[in-house]
């Protein structure tokens, strides 16, 4: 009985702290994102229903009715706090409302754009691991080594590469050089491949170097000695033995990746023109769609914040000291 | 924030990285001072006769879409996204340095404020915030800088807190506050050096950090606005031409990956030698 509580406080509490501190954060991102929104459309000099109508029925279609429709459909007539109120109960509900622009449901829009930057960040995410993985054990298991220089040079210089410029060059030598594959837009699998190599290797950049240190720091670590003493062959010893613990840095660090994956996504679509939430967010604040992109941040930033749950939920499965932690 | 900690601590190359990284940042600095006082073109001269023009004695790196000289235009970019860069990084630190402390010394309640404030800025990816600010507000110097600065700080505030705490339990501190000395002292002699120890790696690989966010801005149509010269505008104005312009295009890249460059060598050769004379 006794032992039974001890157990499920172990295994339970961490994994409740977890889903609080993601979930609030989730929670944060919106209620900041629609407070920007609505303070931009407050703040904003001139009269916001006339800048709706223009939007909607364009400069030169606009009459004194479709304003005064607007302000009422809107309540933009009403206290500001009154449609703060309102707003933010709105977005509770789910309500995203429409885009200005096309005036169809951002919800609709989102849903439909959504699926190409997760296939484009999915895509980009494990080939950066196809690349970084093998180039950071092999690195990390001879520090010093020609591997370990060659590709830490190399990391450092993509690293100080924007990932505009990456996909500029990638673009130029296989699109427009060699015209191996189509530099931009959307219509097969193909068009894929170009951005999310471009993500790949700025991601790659980064994680060969943590890899590699994960490796160096492992394989000198007592147990790892104590193993091999016990007369374990090095090669077995670091399988049943380091990795799973060099895998703890790498996965806390994939978690941190998920902000440069966002900034790499809204710059690559856009250079490549490519149909998904970056791009969609770029043109709606230059479009100045509000609902548009505070659906957009929105989703972006649950997006964000279950990555970094799933890390969470990982390094929790991974290591069995944070486990603990939480029953003391 | 412990992703830079962990790319910092490495590589027995350090000393000639940290050199490269020195000489990178003094030739940039050259050229930001002396550059706009050059005998160059103007850098918003168009002429459209000579349109997207191979390098020449006139325009050594050639001509942009609207006959620009990129050499003058590449140069006169310098100060505008080094020196933004440097003046976001050093608000930001300052900022973040005060809070830091603010949150270390005071009660709980100061403390969990300041603390959930940098959380909440944490909360958005990478440029988000920087990026809805900049859109919103409609391009321009103003809400990019806020919005760097803004994405900035909390790494800045968390980094001072956690030395701050440390420090503040170690026997030189108890010491000296038997012994009598004034808060001020104990500020000045026993907390700072440590905390801008820290700092001073953390703000470098924050200059390379910025430069990147101001380019990617800039790219992304958000940041300076056309037709300043601003590099990551300059690549996106000439992105279309880039078949029959490479080495205009090249300009302006290579000075983004250079400034960047020395900037990440400088932080990177800081934090080792840091970190080797703490242990």
């Amino acid at each position: 009985m006794q032992r039974d509580e001890i157990r499920s406080n172990m295994t339970l509490s961490p994994l409740i702290r977890i889903i609080a501190v993601r979930l609030a954060q989730a929670l944060a991102t919106a209620w900041v994102l629609a407070t920007l929104c609505f303070a931009f459309v407050h703040a904003l000099p001139g009269d916001a229903a006339l800048r709706i109508a223009a939007a909607r029925v364009g400069e030169d279609r606009l009459t004194q009715e479709i304003t005064d429709r607007i302000r009422r459909e809107e309540g933009l007539d009403r206290p500001l706090i009154v449609q703060y109120a309102h707003w933010i109960g709105r977005l509770a509900q789910g309500d995203l409302g429409n885009s200005l622009v096309t005036r169809k449901p951002v919800l609709s829009e989102l849903a439909y754009h959504a699926r190409f930057t997760l296939g484009l960040g999915l895509a980009g995410w494990l080939l950066s691991y196809l690349i970084a993985l093998p180039l950071g054990l092999s690195a990390g298991l001879r520090p010093g080594g020609a591997v370990d220089r060659t590709s830490q040079g190399v990391a450092v210089l993509l690293a100080s590469t924007p990932s505009f410029l990456i996909g500029i060059l990638l673009i130029s030598l296989f699109a427009l050089s060699l015209r191996w594959l189509p530099p931009a837009g959307y219509r097969t699998g193909w068009h894929m491949l170009l951005p999310a190599l471009t993500l790949a290797l700025g991601l790659a950049a980064y994680s060969v170097r943590v890899i590699r240190n994960a490796v160096v720091d492992v394989r000198s670590a007592f147990f790892m000695t104590f193993a091999q003493i016990r007369g374990l062959d090095p090669a077995t010893a670091f399988r049943r033995h380091g990795v799973r613990s060099a895998a703890i840095p790498i996965v806390t660090f994939m978690a941190l990746q998920m902000g440069y994956v966002i900034d790499g996504f809204v710059v690559i679509e856009t250079l490549f023109n490519y149909p998904g939430l970056g791009d969609l967010l770029i043109k709606s604040l230059l479009a100045r769609d509000v609902p548009m992109i505070m659906g957009t941040g929105i989703i972006i930033g649950l997006m964000f914040a279950l990555a970094n749950l799933l890390a969470d939920l990982a390094c929790l499965w991974l290591d069995p000291r944070q486990r603990l932690q939480g029953a003391t | 924030m412990s992703a830079i900690a962990t790319l910092g601590i490495s590589n027995n190359a350090a000393p000639l990285g940290l050199r490269v990284g020195i000489a990178l940042i003094a030739v940039l600095a050259l050229l930001c001072l002396i550059g706009p006082w050059l005998p160059l073109a103007d850098p918003n001269a168009q002429d459209l006769l000579r349109t997207l023009a191979a390098p020449s004695l006139a325009h050594p790196l050639g001509t942009d879409h609207l006959g620009r000289s990129i050499l003058s235009r590449t140069v006169h970019g310098a100060p505008r996204s080094l020196g933004i860069a440097v003046i976001c990084v050093a608000i930001a630190t300052s900022v973040g340095l005060l809070l830091g402390l603010v949150a270390a010394a005071g009660n709980r309640w100061t403390d969990g404020l300041i603390m959930r404030l940098a959380d909440l800025v944490l909360a958005f990816p990478g440029l988000l915030l920087a990026l809805l600010l900049a859109g919103l507000m409609g391009g321009g110097i103003i809400p990019m800088m806020i919005g760097i600065k803004l994405t900035l700080w909390p790494q800045f505030a968390r980094m001072a807190r956690a030395t701050a705490r440390v420090t503040l339990q170690e026997a030189h501190v108890e010491a000296a506050r038997l012994a009598g000395l004034s808060q001020l002292h104990i500020l000045r002699h026993h907390l700072l050096p440590p905390v801008l120890r820290q700092t001073i790696s953390l703000a470098t690989l924050g200059v390379g950090a910025a430069i990147l966010s101001i380019s990617s801005l800039g790219f992304l149509g958000l940041g300076l606005q056309p037709p300043t010269p601003e590099w990551g505008a300059m690549i996106s104005e000439l992105l279309p031409y880039v078949a029959e312009a490479p080495v205009q295009m090249a300009a302006p890249c290579l000075m983004i990956v250079t400034s960047v460059l020395g900037f990440t060598l400088l932080g990177e050769g800081l934090t080792a030698q840091l970190v080797g004379s703490d242990t």
